[in-house]
């Protein structure tokens, strides 16, 4: 073999509007592979086992108590062992993953759909409105994201309770709250791209050729930036996940009876860490699964990062 | 090489420095350090409301009676002598001439005087007691209002320094413990006027809360207050010129501030806190399962029970089920107590069934309550119009997020679904919330508690009058109001008790409330400590305070 | 350069404003306003004390007193702490935060700039993953569950620290490990990236040819570079490092600014809101400045514009 074929594989421009050489690039990447089966593999067995868990009754049932069965440890009688009411933690966990990787995609959704306009329109329009755009964007950053979030539920919670019911007005809130504070990444680096893509040769080449704007749009610019923005939409979703789990702790979380792997942890953390006598399970199933999910959705988004174009990126977190 | 290390010495150095300057002082050794339940949240008695302020209250002011430091009952304190009239309206006071304020000054009436005064300019939450003082009512309303108000009117006054003057507005047999309560210390005018603020608009008057720091605050108790470093340590040393100075045991008490209880009991654990006055749930629980001789678990003063809405409306306009009486008495019926004692209290508290805890007052006889009976709950729902919980409607259980609230809701809200058939829905709150929807009647159920203030059954039927501001149910019962108007001037301490137990036996049948279990309290201290009573009341003398270290 | 600090600085008062009328509006909408007749845990003095000094029995004039009272330092009283002004308050506890996040600051930088480098050198390798790993700890477990973790294994178990002790040097490192750890994942995850991109730039190889250790390649010639984005993000990591963190205060029982943050919002402490987040935005100001100051240091060729972000 040459040696000039050792060629670190530095990323060359991605050829414009071709997506799938995009995906099978990012197939390619072993961390993005292996990332990706594990995560389908628990989400998977989260949504699968929906039927079971989602029961009032029965031995996975989310709510179903039993108060002779309190604090069991893991054994033959119950799989991950029981908490104080007598519920499975094993059928709470399932139950609780969906939940929070629902929680962790409903705003990463929110803060693509957010952060991607807003930073197109900056990137785009440029002059008084891109400065207008990002010196909001550096106030935003400037007041502490979680008095942001608690603020927004306590505001918002109530009337929306009044409207659809309390149980469901808490998932709605928290997935805009954690939405509308995590966009503001992804906003800059999506006017960093569409402002180095305005200046590339090719545009000028197509807009001399005679397409028009909307045609330049959709077919060379939006293409171009998909790879930034599954990059950094995939890392929204733990760290939105993450966020849930403090709420949770703060006790503004997910509300009771529904489980989210934060709030089976919070819950789990004083009978766990507890000197005298720990139940270790209740706080060891839920921790173990968001660490290797979020580690693992962590690892595949900066394996995509990786994939997609590190040069350009580097500047950003 | 020796350039690589100027940087991290510098930064130790610097770190150092910060810490010393954030505050890292060490202090003296004090002879008796205890954990406070939470933070402190005023140190004003006027506004005190919290128990552990109230418990501070009593380390750092003395009333015209005191509390015994072992039965907690009323003994004398400020006042040395008192008379009363024959029909127990109209005491006087005989102020020691040795009670002195910490700056050496002597305790006089008028301190007393102006003190009950501010109570009812600048009302706390417990004015209210001090509207049995005769024309005190009349006062604050006509004060308030901003009309031309006569003090005169008020039944207390200073007859020369030594002496006050108390009429009442008709007998009352616990004045004695009334006067041991925070609500009834003297204030010391001299040293709260620098901080005297007038409403420039209204002419009002309030004080710069800053009167309650040390150096200015100044009180009549066993101990002044040396230092306060906010939600960390509040320093008492035992003062000088009190008259009774050598009962005081301890010359310097710490008192620590705790955010986390799991963080107090460790720190009590490493064996440099002497009494850790308030146990988490999950500690005490495993600490009595072990049977850790300094746990010390005895019963409370008070009620953990449900609150339900009796308006005819529910706050968002549909009507409200729970208006019937026969669905609230369902819903009691339906509830199994025992899963939430054993696997949430887990401290053997006593399944309630009542609201006053039996066996606290002498002489009392507990009312009769509803036992858990399902197949009979089930019929009243049917009876009230909605058998197996349809058309019942949607409603939601209120309690607030911290602690195990959640899951008595929970246990709660699975029973009435399995018995009843109604499924409701869990609103859980952070506290302030919670607290202005409790009191706002913005509810349906809710979660709530009752810790008894003063020696009396009233303590907790006066809660439930129509007319009272702790009465967060809405419930209006003109017979229950006329038993407790009775039983207020009611002489004869049996008959009243009798009358009040008539009354407590509608609140029973009636279930504005459901009662789910007393509260137990639960220490933590070692054998080397004395002074710490275990008493309902959960409130302790300082002058008594004393925890013998090795020599 | 001079042009520009001047230009930056006369932009703090007016960012500063723009929070302030944000936040404001942001707390007083919620419900449980200090003037709100239901809520009986406000007592009446506070309320009263509230009216004499910042004239407002109405959101509206507070709105407009309460800046020319700021300035000179009194943030008007706290609404759950009844017998503490805020700026006693903010005073205690704004110096414990900060030594707490310096030393936490320190750490996640070198540790974080340490496993990033590692990761980036051996990639692809059991080190790049192993190193990731262990600085991704950070965002990807609670940091209650750390923090507890640190506490009961090492204040409880082991015995190595003291409990909720302010005294010396010792009792920060328990508290400050488990604050360091999420910028310590980002600070990680930035020098790998840019590590990389450096490493296979034109003039390591020509460095490399020329025959430079690997260890001088990457320590002194790479590493600068590398920096760059680290420092871009130790902005606002320093402005929330340093005001402290809820979780590790709580946990550890440490004195600081962080609880403040958030249970101030929780118990709609507005006067308390209004100075945390203002001592929040210009300590984030600060260290923004700092840093835009820092790239010129670190780069010569940046040139500091406005519109270079």
């Amino acid at each position: 073999m040459s040696t000039a074929a050792k060629l670190t594989p530095t990323q060359a421009q991605p050829a414009p509007g071709r997506p799938d050489t995009l995906l099978r690039r990012a197939l390619r990447s072993r961390r993005v592979m292996v990332g990706g089966l594990v995560l389908a593999a628990i989400l998977a067995a989260c949504v699968i086992t929906l039927p079971w868990t989602l029961r009032r009754v029965g031995a996975l049932g989310f709510d179903s108590q039993n108060a002779d069965r309190s604090y069991m440890a893991p054994g033959a009688g119950a799989p991950w062992g029981t908490d104080m009411l007598g519920r499975s933690i094993l059928g709470r966990c399932l139950l609780g993953g969906t939940i929070s990787l629902s929680i962790g995609i409903a705003a990463a959704l929110i803060s693509t759909l957010l952060g991607v306009s807003v930073g197109l329109v900056a990137g785009y329009r440029g002059g008084w409105v891109d400065a207008g755009l990002m010196r909001a964007v550096d106030v935003l950053y400037g007041l502490p994201y979680i008095l942001l979030i608690l603020l927004f539920k306590v505001a918002f919670e109530p009337p929306l309770a009044r409207l659809a019911g309390p149980q469901a007005a808490n998932l709605l809130v928290l997935f805009l709250a954690i939405g509308s504070v995590s966009w503001l990444t992804m906003a800059r680096v999506v006017r960093g791209q569409v402002l180095s893509l305005r200046a590339q040769p090719f545009i000028e080449a197509a807009r001399a050729a005679g397409l028009t704007e909307t045609r330049i749009f959709f077919r060379h610019l939006l293409p171009n930036l998909v790879g930034p923005i599954t990059v950094y939409s995939t890392l929204i979703v733990p760290q939105a996940v993450l966020q849930e789990s403090f709420l949770s702790f703060l006790g503004v979380g997910i509300q009771d009876p529904m489980p989210t792997w934060g709030a089976l942890a919070s819950d789990g953390l004083l009978p766990a860490l507890n000197p005298l006598r720990s139940r270790w399970w209740l706080l060891l199933f839920p921790s173990l699964l968001l660490a290797i999910t979020l580690l693992t959705l962590n690892f595949v988004g900066d394996g995509l990062r990786d994939v997609f174009d590190p040069r350009r990126d580097a500047a950003k977190v | 090489m020796l350039r690589l290390l100027v940087i991290p010495v510098a930064l130790a150095a610097l770190l150092v420095a910060a810490i010393t300057w954030s505050g890292a002082a060490r202090s003296s050794p004090a002879d008796f350090v205890f954990i406070n339940r939470g933070e402190i949240g005023t140190l004003d008695p006027n506004s005190m409301s919290w128990l552990q302020d109230i418990r501070m209250g009593y380390a750092l002011w003395e009333g015209l009676y005191s509390l015994d430091p072992r039965t907690l009952e009323p003994v004398l304190g400020c006042a040395q002598r008192v008379e009363v009239s024959t029909d127990k309206t109209a005491y006087t006071f005989h102020l020691r001439p040795e009670a002195r304020w910490v700056n050496g000054e002597a305790v006089t009436a008028d301190d007393f005087v102006f003190a009950w005064r501010r109570m009812l300019e600048e009302p706390g939450d417990y004015t209210y007691l001090l509207h049995y003082l005769k024309g005190a009512k009349t006062y604050q309303e006509q004060f308030a209002a901003g009309q031309s108000a006569d003090f005169g009117q008020v039944g207390v006054q200073a007859v020369g320094a030594g002496v006050l003057q108390v009429s009442l507005a008709h007998p009352v047999t616990f004045f004695a413990d009334l006067c041991a309560f925070p609500p009834f210390f003297p204030l010391h005018h001299k040293s709260m006027e620098p901080f005297r603020l007038v409403n420039r608009k209204t002419g009002r008057i309030t004080y710069d809360p800053r009167f309650t720091r040390p150096p200015h605050l100044v009180g009549n108790g066993p101990y002044r207050l040396e230092s306060w470093h906010f939600q960390q340590r509040l320093r008492l040393v035992a003062s000088e010129h009190y008259w009774d100075k050598s009962a005081v045991r301890s010359r310097v008490i710490d008192m620590l501030s705790f955010a986390d209880p799991r963080t107090a009991f460790l720190k009590y654990e490493t064996g440099k806190v002497d009494w850790l006055a308030e146990v988490g749930a999950d500690d005490a629980a495993d600490l009595l399962a072990r049977k850790r001789a300094d746990l010390r678990v005895f019963g409370g003063f008070g009620t953990y029970f449900y609150s339900l809405n009796c308006n005819p409306r529910l706050p968002d306009g549909r009507t409200n089920p729970l208006a019937d009486v026969r669905v609230r008495q369902a819903l009691a019926m339906a509830i199994d107590k025992k899963p939430i004692v054993d696997n949430v209290g887990r401290l053997n508290q006593p399944v309630a069934t009542t609201f006053v805890p039996p066996g606290v007052f002498a002489g009392y006889r507990a009312p009769r309550g509803l036992a858990f009976d399902p197949p009979r709950a089930r019929q009243l729902l049917a009876e009230a119009g909605y058998p197996g919980g349809r058309g019942f409607g949607q409603l939601s259980i209120l309690f607030n997020k911290e602690g195990d609230h959640r899951f008595v809701a929970q246990i709660i809200r699975k029973q009435w679904l399995d018995h009843l058939g109604i499924d409701l829905e869990l609103s859980g709150v952070e506290i302030k919330t919670f607290r202005v929807r409790l009191h706002g009647k913005d509810y349906a159920v809710a979660r709530a508690s009752w810790i008894g203030d003063y020696n009396d059954v009233s303590t907790f039927t006066d809660k439930y009058l129509s007319h009272s501001d702790n009465n967060d149910s809405a419930w209006k019962n003109p017979v229950y109001d006329q038993l407790c108007d009775q039983a207020a001037v009611e002489p004869d301490a049996q008959r009243r008790l009798e009358l009040l137990g008539q009354a407590e036996q509608l609140l029973c049948d009636q279930v504005p409330i459901i009662p789910l279990y007393h509260y137990v309290n639960a220490y933590l201290f070692r054998d080397n400590v004395r002074g710490v009573p275990l008493n309902p009341r959960n409130m302790v003398i300082f002058k008594a305070l004393e925890a013998r270290r090795q020599p | 350069m001079m042009r520009y600090l001047a230009f930056r600085l006369v932009q703090f008062p007016l960012i500063l404003a723009i929070i302030y009328l944000g936040t404001f509006f942001l707390t007083w909408v919620i419900p449980g306003s200090p003037f709100d007749k239901d809520d009986r845990s406000k007592s009446v003095a506070a309320l009263q004390a509230m009216e004499q000094r910042f004239h407002a029995d109405d959101w509206r004039k507070f709105l407009a007193w309460y800046p020319s009272r700021a300035v000179r330092g009194d943030f008007g009283q706290s609404m759950q702490y009844q017998d503490w002004s805020v700026s006693e308050i903010v005073a205690d506890a704004l110096p414990v935060s900060l030594t707490l996040g310096l030393f936490a600051l320190v750490v996640a930088v070198l540790a974080g700039v340490g496993l990033g480098v590692m990761a980036a050198v051996r990639r692809g390798g059991a080190m790049d993953f192993l190193s990731l790993s262990v600085a991704l700890v950070g965002i990807s477990v609670p940091s209650f569950v750390v923090a507890s973790g640190l506490l009961l294994v090492f204040c409880v178990h082991l015995k190595w620290f003291a409990i909720s002790q302010w005294h010396n040097l010792g009792d920060l490192v328990l508290p400050g490990l488990a604050l360091s750890l999420l910028p310590m994942a980002y600070v990680a995850r930035l020098t790998r990236v840019a590590m990389l991109d450096v490493l296979s730039s034109d003039f390591v190889r020509t460095a490399r040819a020329k025959g430079l250790s690997r260890v001088q390649v990457v320590w002194k010639h790479c590493l600068k570079h590398a920096l760059l984005p680290v420092l871009s993000y130790l902005g606002p990591a320093a402005a929330a490092t340093l005001t402290g963190s809820f979780v590790v205060e709580k946990v550890f029982n440490i004195a600081g600014l962080g609880r403040h943050f958030v249970n101030s919002v929780l118990n709609k402490d507005q006067t308390l809101i209004l100075a945390v987040v203002m001592i929040y935005s210009a300590v984030l100001l600060m260290m923004n400045l700092l840093v835009d100051i820092g790239y010129v240091f670190l780069d010569p060729r940046i040139q500091v514009r406005e519109e270079w972000r």
